[in-house]
């Protein structure tokens, strides 16, 4: 049973400041503080490039902060624990990006973080400050081909970040980089299992209890429920239906480049996540498909609720492009 | 009363902030049903950052902004978020610094159609939407061209739909997981908007 108690941490209020601190101390060559919970570039990029900013809440590490860095994102705004971080505080670093090439915020499909974007937003256009939104929607645990708004963001937001901050480092104006995000996000798709919950580090409620034995393909990344309870089944099964789903949502045309993320959410063991890899991946090859990127890394966890994420998308020259340019961030790094 | 100035808004702001004020427990306790008992708190200290916005010398549609600003620069969560939107959308809304019945219909409308931008919750859905729109509504539908009338129009939708909700079962934010244990009490966003409306008709 998983219980605050056994938890490393100091007084619960503090959760959020005391791991950005830690977080900065160790990446300080890459990443620091440029305002109360706000993480920013160590070396800002010029002012003549498109910055791109993102927004969420705590308790997700290394998400979102962790690609903070060269080549990916110019500022995470950070909430407390599975909070938004307020319409005031994105307002802030807003106007510490404020720049004549505009700003492109990365908002995850999350109530909380999409009515603070549109406030902040709301601010900066009565404020003078250039500023567009790009919403990710990538969850299709809800339903194949639904409507985008009933689409959560997941884990796909990050390799989103790779592509928009490698395209935003060669100069691409906030309408193309628009473009080119939409673009990704039209064709990627995301979904998590769940073989054990999280309980909230500053409560200890316990978020959507998940009987021994059982999984749930669908839950979100506050461990909210996504309906498709069963019984657990082997790595190879649970990766075959999984992946199976998300193509159903992709729709790939014959020999089509695609990527594939495994993203563990905090209690699967990278063992795990390889054998789950291996079946997707095999899947895609034995179905034409031809996988052009791929990782396998907890890029986005929910404390430790056991499970992951299968993120896949169909990449076109110019995402592969861009996802193999350079970056220098402290979860991702691409020598380029 | 046949406009409605900068002063007689102002007047009608404190008349809430003091009705708001004398409820706050009464809001954080029907909130800590079903939410985390914060928005008595957070319902007050939004409004008294709008106060404090409101009393500098400008005309209408500066000070509806710079009201909608400070609760967003001072206060943060939802509640503020929701009441920050709709003084923004006030001041869309708001043409001239004496405005007839149409002039105020356009400036509760704007505000409605800046909150609507914040949150898909409707009519319904136990949340303060319930007494805001229906307070909307009324003042669209009455026909006199007295304010006063307009306001104690939408006070009364607003008092009305705000109790409607103690049976309704929640269907938005942290609220909605509660299910049927969410029937039995009012919303807590509903009673405290309910009251400002009330309060505004004086």
């Amino acid at each position: 049973m998983s219980d605050v108690r056994i938890k490393f941490i100091n007084d619960p209020a503090n959760i959020t400041a005391e791991l950005l601190e830690g977080y900065v101390l160790a990446y300080a060559d890459k990443v620091k503080l440029g305002g109360e919970n706000i993480v920013v570039r160590a070396h800002a990029k010029s002012d003549d490039k498109v910055a791109i900013v993102t927004l969420g809440g705590a308790g997700h590490e290394p998400a979102l902060s962790g690609f903070v860095g060269q080549g990916m994102l110019d500022a995470s705004v950070v909430g407390d624990i599975f909070a938004a971080p307020g319409a005031q505080r994105l307002f802030q670093a807003l106007q510490m990006f404020q720049r004549e090439a505009g700003i492109l915020l990365v908002v995850l499909n999350h109530s909380g973080d999409v009515m603070s974007a549109n406030m902040a937003c709301q601010m900066a256009e009565r404020a003078g400050i250039k500023v567009k939104q790009l919403m990710t929607h990538d969850d299709i645990s809800a339903g194949i081909d639904l409507p985008i708004d009933d689409r959560r963001g997941l884990a796909g937001c990050v390799p989103l970040f790779k592509v928009l901050g490698a395209a935003s480092e060669e100069g691409k104006s906030l309408d193309e980089l628009l473009e080119i995000g939409n673009r990704f996000n039209d064709n990627i798709a995301t979904l998590a299992v769940a073989t054990h919950s999280c309980t909230h580090p500053q409560n200890n409620a316990i978020i959507a209890e998940l009987p021994a034995g059982v999984m749930e393909i669908g839950m979100g990344q506050h461990g909210e429920g996504g309906g498709g309870r069963q019984p657990m089944l082997s790595a190879d099964e649970t990766a075959e239906i999984m992946i199976n789903l998300l193509l159903k949502q992709l729709k790939p045309a014959a020999g089509a480049k695609m990527m594939l993320i495994i993203n563990g959410v905090g209690a699967t063991t990278q063992m795990e996540l390889n054998i789950i890899y291996r079946k997707a991946h095999k899947v895609l090859e034995a179905k034409g498909y031809q996988v052009v990127a791929s990782r396998i890394q907890e890029i986005l966890t929910v404390q430790e609720q056991a499970g992951f994420q299968m993120i896949a998308g169909l990449m076109d020259d110019d995402h592969i492009n861009y996802y193999y340019k350079q970056a220098d961030a402290p979860y991702w790094t691409t020598i380029g | 009363m046949n406009t409605l100035t900068t002063d007689n808004f102002r007047a009608m702001l404190q008349r809430a902030y003091a009705c708001i004020k004398a409820r706050e427990d009464e809001f954080s306790k029907l909130d800590a049903i079903t939410g985390d008992g914060d928005h008595g708190t957070a319902i007050v200290s939004a409004f008294s950052a709008a106060i404090k916005a409101s009393e500098k010398d400008a005309d209408f549609k500066t000070m509806l902004n710079d009201m909608g600003f400070a609760i967003m620069m001072e206060t943060s969560g939802s509640t503020s978020t929701l009441l920050g939107a709709f003084f923004l959308g006030m001041s869309n809304g708001c043409a001239g610094n004496e405005l007839d019945a149409n002039g105020v219909k356009a400036l509760f409308n704007g505000g409605l159609a800046n909150v609507r931008k914040q949150t898909k919750a409707d009519v319904g859905d136990k949340t303060m939407m319930d007494a805001l729109i229906p307070a909307v509504k009324a003042m669209d539908d009455c026909s006199s061209d007295d304010i006063a009338d307009l306001l104690s129009a939408a006070a009364k939708a607003a008092k009305k739909s705000a109790e409607d909700t103690i049976d309704m079962i929640a269907k938005f934010g942290r609220a909605r997981n509660y299910g049927e244990r969410s029937k039995g009490s009012m919303d807590s966003g509903a009673a405290s908007w309910a009251t400002m409306f009330g309060a505004f008709a004086g």
